[in-house]
């Protein structure tokens, strides 16, 4: 009798004390798939880092803290499944945030959907990526895009910006292409001469080139020879540094702009010694008031880490919030109810309104995300050029262009 | 076989085959795939080059090449996956033959150089040929053969051991020896009356067929191939699997194989630390044990003579 | 016309200046040094952390970074390659893994973005008409000098007459009393050298990064197949051939095909002569 009353009394105990604790200290964990050696990955991790610890601070969500585990995807379709494998089914997070790669992503697409969890894309830009959820909804509904904007929509958006812009400020109306020879940038082309033509303007050269390519200096002639006045560039994966000295080299007499990946990054001038004056290249973010949580989100950013983010870090903070938003709303951290809530969606961002398409694609318009035509002007300070609404300066031509 | 090879193959099979089931982790069985995966690639290429002592430094065109052949018939045609199995086998073994013709009366570098050369070529047509291939984006969506990740990986896992064997009776038949033969003096056995040509291009051809039925296996798992697969990464990464197994000991390749995918895979936790610590291991591995480490292990713990 | 000339020169040039490094040390040692694309990763890499981060003057940072290029080759040479030489698979696996962790060095102590070394001569400078980027000229100029001065250093020096006799025959050389080890030592400094300088001086107009040595390794093989691996004047001809016939396709035909270029030529090579336009016979 004497040794079953305390034992009876602990379990008493021990079972109050299980009933009275919180359902839920588990944290919500979320997963990060992502480059971890390239720079893109870091600012997505931590700009992850960031939401997480605000949003605790905060009180969590749902009473339960947020929590993030990092698996890295490099540039390997090999090392991106498994990154994808592990995450959900040995780390069993609840949400997947991250991407860089359109590769790597597309063959990740089927291992998403089988392991039935959430993924929030912040940094691929294939069209191909959401266009699976169109062809079987059921498997593939999980996807998101948070974050760029695809490259269709981006194309529409640099013949905006080359109508009023190129066009209607700097009076020039003939155009060549150069970029460089990606699935996606063929796929872009085309859209974005049909809707070059259709402004009145000319395409007096295109060219695309293999992205290791390190000597453009024949473009460079052949695009002076054609008489284009402005020259359309995208680039993502090739040598931008290279390609921006060797323009400045060769004094290529005329403005020039469009998709340089490697151009957003808020050191990409100095890198090239400054050469990179008068290019203009589209961002997704920069300190400038967006929105209202633009510049609060850019200065807190450099502050914890010494450097500017780059456009995945916004897109990665933004999806954290995002999704912090949808479980609150749909009570529970169970896939579909979230992805309900996901597709009814329209949260203000780091850059605009969020919001998806039937694709569960991110949209453009006016106060959702658009791209920001930012021009690197004098000593490499960088003003947006358009749209007008956000604009913080006026288009310049490079010095050495009369 | 020998009694205690026997027993020590049996305890290897049952780990490999045991594990997965009993972790019970889709994560797990699915670097057990790939590991059984480069098992067989490794295997491919010591049974050439770690017999003949001509070192193929282009593995990855027959792998590439079985992957494609897989991608092509499932991805833009439909086909059923099984189907692959077969192509991707034939597509290889023509690729070996078309390479071979020319290169193999080549010498020691010139032939490495000219197979990594031709694994070069191929990656920058599968590149540009991007309106059949897709380019760098690749070919995405392929369907699984397996559904279950235990499924698949028994079928691999036995395919592997099938390519053990297989190599390992013709490495220990008549064939195997003419072509350690070969390694030792090629003029010798020219001169004996052996068509060596026919010997060379044949176990390469043997060594692609295998290469592309392990390009086959990891298009159908990752259910997507890129250019990546023909890359010279892939190739030199064969190659230090089968070396770090042991050359010419074709089931110590396949461990090999194994052996490295695991490890690469279990040090996700250096972060960016991983691969730099992977190379110095290697760096170590290499410099300090010629031999390899698999197979002279094992000779070691065995005992006894060879 | 004359732009071609000179563009087609300067690309020639670098090209020449990686492919010499790596059939020199092939050619006297019998050694496939696939490290050799990180010698001139770390010859770049040492340009940007001397004056970037030291802040040293320029050519004080360019001979710095020769020398310690020069050093690590010589090094690398005595550390890992030496006691393995007897197998040359066993040679081209370690200098693969010297290649592969400086690879991941970089990306760890740099990271991937690239880095900007600045240039020796930052104006353009005017060449009968054609405005060619100073600092290409000089690469142009550099690469003919440092050849040269080996060329010379080879035939006309002691030294280089004991470098030519390890190359023919390494054991008589050793009765006839040349340190035949130290001989490869000093050659792969030089090789190393080289293609440290090739990293200092084209730095500033090509892409600094840490997956250069990717890059750089590839265009050294095909420069010294078609050249003929072991012979220095067959990669000058190859790198001229193979430079020109770039700078040609860029200018006049299709800007995408430029990479197939040096495959394709490595493809007509194997096929037509194994042994390069100025090699020793192949065939097993």
């Amino acid at each position: 009798m004497r040794r079953i009353f305390p034992l009876v009394t602990s379990a008493v105990f021990a079972g109050a004390m299980a009933m009275s604790m919180p359902a839920s200290a588990k944290p919500i964990l979320i997963g990060l798939d992502t480059p971890i050696q390239h720079q893109v990955g870091k600012d997505t991790i931590a700009a992850v880092k960031m939401a997480v610890d605000e949003i605790n601070a905060k009180g969590g969500v749902l009473g339960r803290k947020l929590a993030y585990v990092v698996a890295d995807e490099g540039v390997d379709p090999q090392l991106g499944v498994s990154a994808i494998n592990k995450l959900t089914s040995d780390d069993h997070v609840n949400v997947l945030i991250g991407g860089y790669s359109s590769g790597v992503q597309l063959a990740q697409e089927p291992h998403i959907a089988r392991s039935k969890t959430i993924w929030l894309g912040v940094g691929a830009a294939s069209p191909n990526i959401t266009a699976l959820v169109g062809k079987d909804y059921d498997k593939y509904k999980y996807i998101f895009r948070v974050n760029p904007l695809n490259s269709a929509l981006q194309a529409k958006q640099i013949v905006d910006f080359a109508t009023h812009v190129v066009k209607g400020q700097l009076h020039r109306d003939k155009v060549a292409i150069l970029g460089e020879s990606a699935v996606w940038v063929r796929g872009l082309v085309p859209v974005l001469v049909k809707g070059l033509e259709k402004n009145g303007m000319k395409v007096t050269y295109q060219q695309l080139f293999d992205e290791s390519m390190t000597d453009f200096t024949p473009l460079f002639a052949r695009v002076k020879d054609s008489g284009a006045r402005y020259l359309l560039i995208i680039l993502s994966h090739a040598n931008s540094d290279v390609f921006v000295k060797q323009l400045y080299e060769a004094r290529l007499p005329m403005p020039y702009g469009g998709i340089d990946v490697k151009s957003m990054t808020p050191n990409f001038c100095s890198r090239v010694d400054g050469h990179a004056v008068g290019e203009t290249t589209v961002n997704f973010i920069t300190r400038a008031p967006i929105t209202k949580k633009t510049i609060p989100f850019w200065d807190k950013f450099v502050k914890e880490n010494g450097r500017a983010p780059v456009y995945t870090a916004p897109g990665a903070y933004n999806a954290v919030y995002l999704y912090a938003w949808a479980v609150r709303k749909a009570g529970t951290t169970k896939a579909d109810a979230v992805i309900k809530q996901l597709e009814k969606a329209d949260y203000l961002g780091v850059g605009g309104r969020i919001k998806f398409n039937k694709l569960h694609d991110d949209i453009d318009g006016p106060g959702y995300q658009n791209l920001l035509f930012v021009q690197w002007q004098k000593d490499c300070t960088r003003a947006v050029v358009w749209p007008k609404s956000v604009a913080t300066g006026k288009i310049v031509l490079p010095p050495w262009v009369k | 076989m020998g009694k205690r090879n026997t027993i020590g193959a049996a305890v290897l099979l049952a780990l490999f085959a045991g594990l997965p089931p009993l972790l019970h982790n889709h994560y797990l069985t699915g670097v057990f795939i790939v590991c059984a995966i480069d098992g067989i690639w490794a295997a491919s290429w010591d049974f050439f080059s770690g017999l003949t002592g001509r070192e193929n430094f282009g593995q990855a065109l027959f792998i590439g090449g079985g992957a494609y052949a897989a991608a092509f018939l499932n991805g833009n045609f439909g086909l059923n996956p099984w189907f692959s199995i077969p192509a991707g086998i034939a597509v290889a073994v023509v690729f070996a033959l078309l390479v071979g013709f020319p290169t193999l009366r080549l010498k020691g570098p010139y032939f490495a150089l000219a197979t990594l050369a031709s694994a070069a070529i191929m990656q920058q047509v599968a590149i540009n040929l991007w309106q059949y291939t897709g380019g760098s984006e690749g070919i995405y969506g392929l369907d699984t053969l397996i559904e279950s990740s235990l499924g698949f990986y028994y079928l691999v896992l036995a395919l592997m051991v099938a390519t053990v064997v297989v190599l390992g009776l013709i490495a220990r038949s008549r064939w195997g020896t003419i072509m350690r033969a070969i390694k030792g003096d090629e003029t010798a056995c020219q001169a004996a009356g052996i068509n060596v040509t026919f010997y060379k291009i044949a176990s390469l051809a043997v060594s692609a067929a295998f290469a592309g039925l392990g390009g086959v296996l990891f298009a159908h798992y990752q259910q997507a191939v890129t250019p990546d697969d023909f890359d010279v990464f892939l190739s030199i990464s064969v190659i230090i699997m089968a070396y770090v197994g042991g050359l010419g000991t074709i089931w110590g390749a396949a461990c090999g194989g194994i052996l490295l995918n695991l490890m690469l895979e279990l040090m996700r936790g250096l972060g960016e630390y991983r691969l730099w610590v992977y190379y110095v291991i290697l760096m170590v591995v290499l410099f300090f044990m010629r031999e390899g480490f698999v197979a002279p292990l094992w000779r070691r713990l065995r005992g006894g003579n060879a | 016309m004359l732009t071609v000339l000179i563009y087609g020169a300067v690309t020639s040039a670098v090209l020449a200046m990686l492919a010499v490094g790596f059939t020199l040390i092939f050619g006297v040692a019998r050694i496939l040094n696939l490290a050799h694309g990180a010698f001139y990763a770390i010859g770049a890499y040492c340009a940007y952390s001397f004056t970037a981060l030291l802040k040293l003057p320029l050519i004080v940072s360019a001979l710095l970074s020769v020398a310690v290029v020069a050093v690590f080759g010589m090094a690398m040479e005595r550390v890992l390659v030496r006691p393995l030489r007897r197998s040359s698979l066993a040679v081209l696996m370690i200098t693969l893994t010297v290649a592969l962790t400086v690879e991941q060095v970089l990306f760890i102590a740099f990271g991937s973005q690239s880095k900007n070394v600045p240039a020796f001569v930052n104006f353009p400078i005017n060449v009968h008409g054609v405005s060619v980027d100073g600092q290409r000229l000089l690469a142009l100029a550099i690469a003919v000098v440092l050849i040269g001065a080996l060329w010379l250093f080879i035939q006309r020096t002691r030294l280089g007459s004991a470098i030519l006799a390890v190359s023919q025959d390494p054991e008589a050389a050793q009765y006839m009393g040349i340190p035949a080890n130290r001989i490869f030592t000093i050659v792969m400094g030089l090789s190393a050298a080289l293609a440290g300088a090739a990293g200092v001086i084209s730095g500033p107009f090509l892409s600094v990064r840490p997956t250069m040595d990717q890059t750089a390794m590839i265009t050294a093989f095909s420069v010294v197949i078609v050249g003929g691996l072991g012979s220095i004047p067959g990669s000058i001809l190859a790198a001229c051939i193979i430079g020109y016939s770039q700078t040609i396709v860029a200018f006049y035909l299709n800007p995408e095909w430029t990479g197939t270029v040096s495959l394709v030529a490595i493809l007509l090579t194997l096929v037509l002569r194994p042994s390069g336009l100025m090699g020793r016979v192949v065939n097993a």
